[in-house]
């Protein structure tokens, strides 16, 4: 027992006033005459003696009461708990155990369990640890603690690796912050991994464990090993109907220490077998296999490549979907149809349309007094190029068409008059248009575009086309500027319009007024324009392990979401975000709207390389040649006062005890004469 | 009643330094406060006038004398009764103690006084014995005005004395008594009041009336000490070092078991038993020497 502040103890000498009051007392109470003593006489003599034990206990209290005093201002420490932090040399250690998916090779994670329990096991009492699981991400799976037990049956309990890619550099600088809240200057990190030869390439930018930071890495990789991977799959993820004699390529690789010369690979659909092929490796270390399928019908397709041979299965499987979709209905309203080519007002739109074999697009054309509710119908999209008259009901129909849901692209020119095209429109055109504007001698460009939309991004490129003739639009409220000419004045304006969208183009698209069906950009610009107008955007459905993606991608907020993970087991989203990590290989399956949608989510290849670096590399890369230790002073002082005053508190129960003990001088105090 | 029981309060009473006004204004207090009693007097036979003073009962006013001479005469009446009484007073030192107010002797010698001047008032003999451990005065009882006056004196000679012995003036007493009286007890009865008791008993088989007056003082009663003190007894001088507060109940509970004891026995035997308080005011005793002394005449 020692005392942080031992001059209290000079306190002890107060215990000695109740013993001189005691002593002053003890000379004769006052005399009292009394008629007669013969009653007090027959009183028991065990009172008398019961009160002269009072006295003394109440002596003995009163003493008690300033030594206890005294002793818990003193503020008594535990010799066990000084020695220990004064004389012995405690360690804080983190230990980073490698969870990514090359330690399911063979029992390789039981062998890294193992050698965490044989680090905890050399911790003595005292030592405080920190466990890091770590891949690409990483879990601080316990902070410090010294309660060793309690850790290593954590780790006896864990049950497998993951599926992420093994990334050290990031992990280890998490561990050496961790570090720098720890409580004892003797610091070290433990690594227990496999040491892929691939992690130990990462870039450096010179980073270094902290000065005096000890580093242990344990190498847990078998010797020798034989895998065969998929690194590589190649499928279409959009066809459109009637895709037949598709390619599907897979890359199959050996990737152990030691070569595998051969393997089977089979290609399955919607579960069902469609091929199999042998790979011979005898003389190269990956190949590629090609595999022809049919995709008839309209639907998503969900298929995988499995190649066989080896027995580290995790990586022999590669996840794909396939999404069969209906061509996209176009009508096209010609207000200048003609015979002749070059005079038609539709016929760059419609080779630009029928450009790409197979086409996305179903082209319809009509002429202006053909265009009814019936017609629209049928269509996803209207265009209506140089359109110059429509009847009052036919305007109707068509903005009854968007508030509905439908997709209108105008390109008026010269056919179009103002105030008629203002008059019938002006529920859902986008801009107004004011006035022609025609110079022979010059030509407008387009100058600047919006390159985060849809249509335009795609189109980041320089555009050459010339404008001699154009509309000059005014924009109505509510409606986007996409495009604008060097003059400033809009070239391209889109609205929202009910449930529909619109498009009013400045321009003509043929030549007439300007060349832009002659640019390259013309082709891509229709098909984007078209694939926009009918909301059919691609959407990414197939993921490597630990990329986030959000399900809700095409739907409007608060859509209707639900999805199951690659177990069966249903996904649990907080609010409208619907954001899903992938964590395992194989197919999340979702449902937006009504609309099925299945994601495919395949390992990362370079965890498939089994190969192992020497440890060493790592060792040079990061240790500190400073082995002078930071000391973080703040921090070591807070926790030592901390550490402290643990075992000292029990001058709070020494208070406890006082208060007790006053209690029970103040009972004892008013049954004994004063 | 109110300025009656004022009268009567020990305190007050022990203010009046002369021994017969003290005792006349205990009596007559006590007596103005009476109700009216059917006991119109003791003795009947016409003795004497004396001329009317302020206060006195005009029922007793000698109307036709007054209608002859025009002057207010009291008459006065001869003595019937063959009462001998016997005022028996302990002197001794615990008789002087007092927790502040009037000591048990100061008490008891008022009491005596009253005693005297009341039965003196009912023409009536009274004699008076004080003691301590030995008989100290004796005046045997009889029913002139000049030996109430001559009680009066003793009482108001009356010193605080050394132990207490009541058994042997009890004793001489008893023989000295040749017919029926009335013996008067006035002492706390500290000592071995077997023996006492015993003597009274004795005298109560002789046919006598005993009444015990016993007195004890509020301290004596309660016991309402608190520090830690030395007790002295003031007849033996022996000290007892207690703490009051850890033995008062068994001093009470002993005190009470002394008590009960003393009041028992002497109903047993039928000695009137009265225990005073000296805090209290002195009708109690008056009222019980009257009721005995109606009792027995």
């Amino acid at each position: 027992m020692v005392f942080l502040t031992p001059l209290f103890l000079l306190g002890l000498l107060a215990a000695l006033v109740p013993i001189a009051i005691h002593l002053i007392r003890k000379e004769k109470p006052p005399k009292l005459l009394f008629s007669t003593i013969r009653f007090l006489k027959k009183t028991s003599k065990k009172l008398v003696l019961f009160q002269q034990l009072q006295q003394i206990l109440l002596l003995l209290l009163r003493s008690a009461l300033i030594i206890l005093l005294v002793i818990a201002f003193a503020r008594p420490l535990v010799n066990q708990a000084v020695a220990r932090l004064m004389d012995a040399d405690p360690q804080s250690a983190v230990i980073l155990l490698d969870v990514s998916m090359s330690m399911q090779y063979a029992d390789t994670f039981d062998v890294a369990k193992e050698s965490v329990l044989d680090i905890l096991t050399s911790m003595t009492s005292g030592d405080e640890v920190a466990l890091i699981a770590f891949s690409n991400s990483a879990e601080i799976v316990r902070e410090f603690t010294t309660d060793i037990d309690s850790l290593s049956s954590f780790v006896a309990d864990m049950d497998q690796a993951g599926f992420g890619s093994t990334q050290y550099l990031p992990n280890l600088r998490l561990a050496d912050q961790l570090l720098e809240t720890s409580r004892f200057e003797n610091r070290a990190v433990y690594l227990v991994s496999d040491f892929q030869a691939s992690a130990s390439s990462e870039t450096n930018d010179g980073w270094k464990l902290a000065p005096g930071v000890s580093f242990t890495g344990v190498d847990v990789g078998e010797e020798s090993s034989l895998n065969l991977a998929l690194t590589d799959l190649r499928a279409p993820e959009q066809l459109l109907e009637d895709a037949s004699g598709q390619k599907i390529l897979a890359r199959v690789r050996s990737t152990g220490t030691s070569y595998l010369e051969t393997g089977d690979v089979t290609l399955v659909i919607n579960d069902q077998i469609i091929d199999r092929q042998t790979v011979d490796l005898s003389d190269q270390s990956e190949a590629v296999v090609t595999f022809d399928a049919d995709f008839v019908g309209q639907g998503s397709y969900t298929g995988e490549v499995r190649v066989s041979g080896d027995s580290f299965a995790v990586d022999n499987v590669n996840y794909f979907t396939v999404d069969v979709l209906p061509k996209i209905r176009v009508l096209l309203v010609n207000g200048e149809a003609s015979d002749n080519w070059f005079d038609d007002e539709g016929h760059w739109f419609g080779l630009a349309v029928s450009a790409a074999i197979p086409s996305p697009f179903e082209l319809e054309t009509i002429e202006p007094l053909a265009l009814s509710a019936g017609a629209l119908r049928q269509t996803d999209v209207a265009v209506l190029l140089n359109v110059g008259s429509l009847s009052g009901g036919q305007a109707e129909a068509l903005t009854d068409y968007v508030r509905q849901g439908g997709s209108v692209l105008f390109a008026p020119a010269d056919r179009v008059q103002a105030n008629s095209f203002n008059t019938l429109f002006a529920d859902i055109t986008p801009a107004l248009i004011q006035r022609q504007g025609a110079s022979r001698d010059d030509y407008l460009v387009i100058a600047d575009f919006d390159r985060r939309h849809p249509i335009l991004r795609p189109l980041a490129s320089e555009w050459s086309a010339r404008f001699e003739n154009y509309w000059s639009l005014e924009a109505v409220a509510g409606a986007d500027v996409l495009m604008q000419f060097d003059s400033s004045e809009p070239a391209l304006v889109e609205r929202a319009v009910g449930a529909g969208t619109t498009l009013l183009f400045a321009s003509s698209l043929d030549l007439e007024w300007n060349n832009l069906a002659l640019q390259g950009l013309f082709l891509p610009f229709v098909h984007e324009t078209l694939r926009h107008l009918a909301q059919a955007q691609e959407v990414r459905r197939s993921f490597e392990i630990g990329t986030s993606f959000t399900l809700a991608g095409n739907g409007p907020a608060g859509s209707d979401i639900s999805a199951l993970d690659v177990n069966g087991e249903p996904l649990e989203f907080i609010g409208d975000n619907f954001t899903v990590t992938a964590r395992q290989p194989g197919f999340i399956k979702a449902m937006i709207d009504g609309n099925p949608l299945t994601y495919s989510i395949n390992t990362l290849a370079g965890e498939s390389n089994l190969a192992k670096a020497p440890v060493s590399n790592l060792y040079d890369r990061i240790i500190n040649p400073d082995t002078s230790p930071i000391k973080s002073r703040q921090v070591r002082t807070e926790q030592l006062v901390a550490e402290l005053e643990r075992p000292q508190r029990m001058w709070w129960w020494i208070l406890c005890l006082v208060a007790l003990l006053i209690l029970v001088e103040s009972v004892v105090a008013n049954r004994t004469y004063r | 009643m109110s300025d009656s029981a004022n009268f009567l309060d020990p305190t007050v009473l022990a203010g009046l330094d002369n021994l017969e006004l003290r005792a006349r204004v205990a009596v007559e207090g006590f007596v103005s406060g009476l109700h009216k009693s059917p006991h119109r007097g003791f003795s009947v036979e016409f003795n004497d006038y004396r001329h009317y003073h302020t206060g006195d009962d005009m029922r007793h006013v000698d109307w036709k004398l007054y209608a002859r001479s025009e002057k207010l005469y009291i008459k006065q009446y001869e003595d019937e009764t063959n009462v001998r009484c016997m005022i028996v007073l302990d002197t001794s030192a615990s008789m002087s103690y007092t927790s502040g107010g009037v000591s048990k002797l100061n008490y008891g010698i008022t009491l005596a006084s009253a005693l005297a001047y009341f039965i003196m008032q009912q023409r009536d003999a009274v004699g008076l014995i004080t003691f301590d451990e030995q008989m100290n005065e004796y005046l045997p009882a009889k029913c002139r005005k000049p030996h109430l006056m001559h009680i009066l004196r003793t009482l108001a000679r009356v010193k605080a004395g050394k132990k207490t012995n009541a058994v042997k003036p009890l004793t001489d007493l008893a023989a000295t008594l040749n017919k029926k009286s009335m013996v008067i007890l006035i002492s706390d009865m500290l000592e071995d009041e077997k023996k006492v008791i015993a003597t009274l008993q004795n005298l109560r088989a002789m046919g006598n009336d005993v009444i015990a007056f016993q007195l004890l003082d509020d301290a004596e009663l309660n016991f309402p000490f608190n520090e830690a003190s030395e007790f002295v007894d003031m007849e033996n001088n022996e000290s007892y070092i207690t703490s009051p507060a850890a033995i008062r109940d068994a001093y009470l509970e002993n005190l009470n078991e002394f008590l009960t004891y003393c009041k028992k026995q002497c109903q047993s035997s039928g000695v009137d038993y009265c225990l005073m308080n000296t805090s209290q005011p002195l009708d109690a005793a008056l009222s019980a020497y009257m009721a005995k002394r109606a009792k027995s005449f």
